[in-house]
């Protein structure tokens, strides 16, 4: 069924489908990602009414939730990928919240699949998913006490060097080895590498 | 005398039984093209075993340990190997089969003790196997018994002379071959102990020193299975010509066993239930009406 | 450095047990890193395991050896300590591949650990990522001497330095306590 379907009559049907969401949710920007797979950008409030249609028209597959953290216009951008069976024809559906205030509905009385992958953007983004009650259970971070470790504001070396021992070497080597790549301007310890 | 009979025994199932599975070990090797452990690695593993510090989980599951090791090696003592017979008169078939119950109930106890749930599904499926390979095991001995008119072991191993009860009942030996297989626990009856799936089943908390009695309690268990065997179908006969027979139906096990994958529990029960136990009755049936070669 | 002469407190059945030890190496191997593909080549018929006397082992209480393969996460390590502390002495430690030395490439991630021996007595690491099944055959030689010597004393280490090691892991884990959701 899938592959007997050609790239004309799927985007055939495809612009069908954005006629109708554009007459249903007024403003829907539409990104052409590639011929099965396209982009779309909703205001957050009309998110839950969109993947509610998507869902009843085919696009019924959920294959992740995941989320962009966008640090400089403060704004975390989720995305909800929806995969359709019948002619394998891939929608993002993407939608900005607010950084500081990160929160919203949860997806997961139409995908019960969909509480884990919310539990995996809360724990590593910190977004809060209303309607998720085990949201803030421990996922895969067990007794994490610091910022989301996703965010771009996290900074992971810090924190790996406050909690992880490293090894002290008299040489070092990742600074050595940005000399000799070019990165940055030096001399390596120790005199010339051999060969 | 009767002492040093039960003596002989111990030692020549201690020590061929290990330098046999070792063997075996090596067999395993050498059909999957490698090189193979020596063949004294499972002396090697017995002592490295005994040597540890071990961990203990409650007296039920020592005592139980014990119990198996104890009920073995109490059946062991009534298996007559090749010449040696420890009590004569009493090498009674039943005596041995229900002795043997004692030491598999040991393990079942001992190792449902140590609360592992893997324990308890290895030692489940150890007692449903157990249900499948018996009966027709029994039917088919049962059939041989009846044509003897005794239950002892050494009458019938003498009864034999030259002809070997193979050929006499030739459906009942082959019964008694797969019963075997699975008796051993090898492939393709291994769903008790299956290490990939359960974690070894039954042995999956046993540490240092319980792990090594119960390797020594499953050597000597194999002994005395292999034993019955050769002792029923194959005349027994001396002492080194026992433990060249004994070889011969140990390297077969090996080599089935190495060629095999492994049967799920209810495959294996299946099985045991309509191949073997229809070849049993036909055995039965062969035997009451005199068809006996 | 002047190497410190180590004085051999064993007595002669400790010798001899660790002569057996050293021939019959029941392994456990923690996989959740990369490390799971180099070992099948040293098992099966290329370079056969199993001719030094070693095997691998379904369950901590019967192994000797433990193989910590690659990286290990914060996660990963509450396990692998609980593995551990099962196994039943005298037990030995290979730490596997570069991230067991100094985290390899995962040196500034905010989950996995650089330094394996700050939280288990490491008994042989074996450099590389991967290692070779040629590298791994000469650790497992390179162990059994050290057995043989005396030389692998890491159980004795962490039972000596328990506080030591239990401190570090308190300071990277928090605390060292297996939470399961789906066993509760």
């Amino acid at each position: 069924m899938m592959n007997s379907m050609n790239d004309a009559s799927v985007s055939q049907e495809l612009q069908k489908v954005f006629e109708e969401l554009k007459s249903m949710f007024g403003s829907c920007e539409a990104v052409h990602i590639d011929a099965r797979q396209y982009k779309l950008i909703v205001p957050s409030d009309k998110t839950l009414g969109m993947l509610t249609y998507l869902k009843s028209i085919g696009y019924s597959h959920l294959s992740i939730i995941t989320c962009v953290d966008w640090i400089d216009e403060k704004k975390f951008e989720l995305v909800y990928i929806l995969f359709n069976w019948s002619n394998g024809a891939t929608f993002l559906v993407s939608t900005f919240i607010d950084r500081d205030r990160p929160v919203f509905y949860t997806v997961k009385d139409m995908w019960p699949t969909a509480e884990y992958y919310e539990r995996d953007v809360h724990e590593f983004f910190g977004v809060e998913f209303e309607g998720n009650e085990n949201c803030k259970k421990p996922l895969m971070l067990e007794l994490w006490d610091d910022l989301p470790p996703l965010r771009k504001d996290f900074d992971p070396l810090q924190y790996s060097k406050e909690h992880f021992p490293d090894r002290t070497y008299e040489k070092d080597p990742i600074h050595e080895a940005r000399i000799i790549r070019g990165d940055i301007e030096g001399d390596i310890e120790g005199g010339e590498i051999d060969g | 005398m009767t002492v040093l009979k039960v003596a002989g025994i111990f030692l020549t199932a201690f020590f061929f039984g290990l330098t046999f599975e070792g063997i075996g070990r090596k067999i395993t090797a050498r059909v999957q093209r490698r090189y193979g452990p020596r063949w004294y690695q499972n002396f090697i593993d017995l002592f490295k075993t005994l040597s540890k510090h071990g961990y203990t989980h409650g007296w039920i599951f020592d005592f139980g340990v014990i119990m198996a090791l104890g009920g073995i090696i109490a059946s062991l003592g009534f298996v007559p190997v090749g010449g040696i017979v420890a009590f004569p008169g009493m090498d009674n078939f039943f005596v041995i089969v229900y002795l043997f119950t004692i030491g598999s109930l040991g393990m079942a106890m001992g190792m449902v003790g140590t609360g592992n749930p893997w324990a308890s599904i290895g030692v489940a499926r150890a007692l449903t196997l157990m249900l499948g390979y018996e009966v027709p095991y029994m039917i088919s001995i049962g059939s041989m018994l009846y044509f003897y008119r005794t239950s002892s072991i050494s009458a019938i191993m003498s009864a034999q002379g030259g002809d070997w009860n193979l050929f006499k009942f030739p459906i009942g030996a082959l019964v008694a071959l797969i019963s075997l297989q699975g008796m051993l626990g090898k492939e393709p009856f291994e769903a008790p102990i299956a290490p990939a799936e359960i974690a070894s089943g039954p042995m999956v908390e046993l540490s240092a020193k319980y792990m090594g009695l119960l390797m020594l309690m499953n050597t000597f268990m194999e002994f005395a299975e292999i034993s019955l065997f050769v002792d029923l179908f194959l005349g027994g006969g001396t002492y080194f010509v026992f433990l060249l027979k004994y070889l011969v139906v140990w390297v077969l096990v090996v080599l089935i066993s190495s060629v095999l994958p492994r049967f799920r529990i209810e495959q294996a029960v299946y099985f045991y239930w309509t191949v073997p136990i229809i070849l049993a009755f036909v055995q039965v049936f062969m035997t009451v009406n005199g068809f006996v070669f | 450095m002047d190497k410190i002469e180590k004085i051999d407190e064993r007595g002669v059945w400790e010798k001899i047990a660790d002569q057996l030890r050293s021939r019959s190496m029941w392994m456990l191997h923690y996989c959740t890193g990369c490390g799971a593909v180099e070992l099948p080549p040293s098992m099966t018929s290329r370079f056969d395991m199993e001719r030094l006397g070693m095997g691998p082992m379904a369950t901590p209480r019967q192994a000797d050896l433990f193989l910590v393969t690659g990286y290990l996460s914060t996660k990963t390590l509450r396990r692998v300590i609980y593995t551990y502390e099962k196994m039943a002495d005298p037990k030995y430690v290979i730490g596997f591949g570069s991230c067991t030395i100094n985290g390899g490439i995962y040196y500034d991630s905010y989950s996995t650990i650089n330094r394996l021996d700050q939280y288990l007595p490491v008994d042989l690491y074996i450099a590389g990522c991967m290692p070779r099944p040629e590298a791994i055959l000469n650790a497992f030689t390179k162990l059994m001497d050290m057995i043989r010597k005396g030389e692998a004393d890491g159980w004795k280490r962490y039972n000596e330095n328990y506080e030591w090691y239990k401190q570090n892991q308190l300071r990277s884990l928090g605390e060292v306590v297996v939470y399961d959701e789906f066993h509760e």
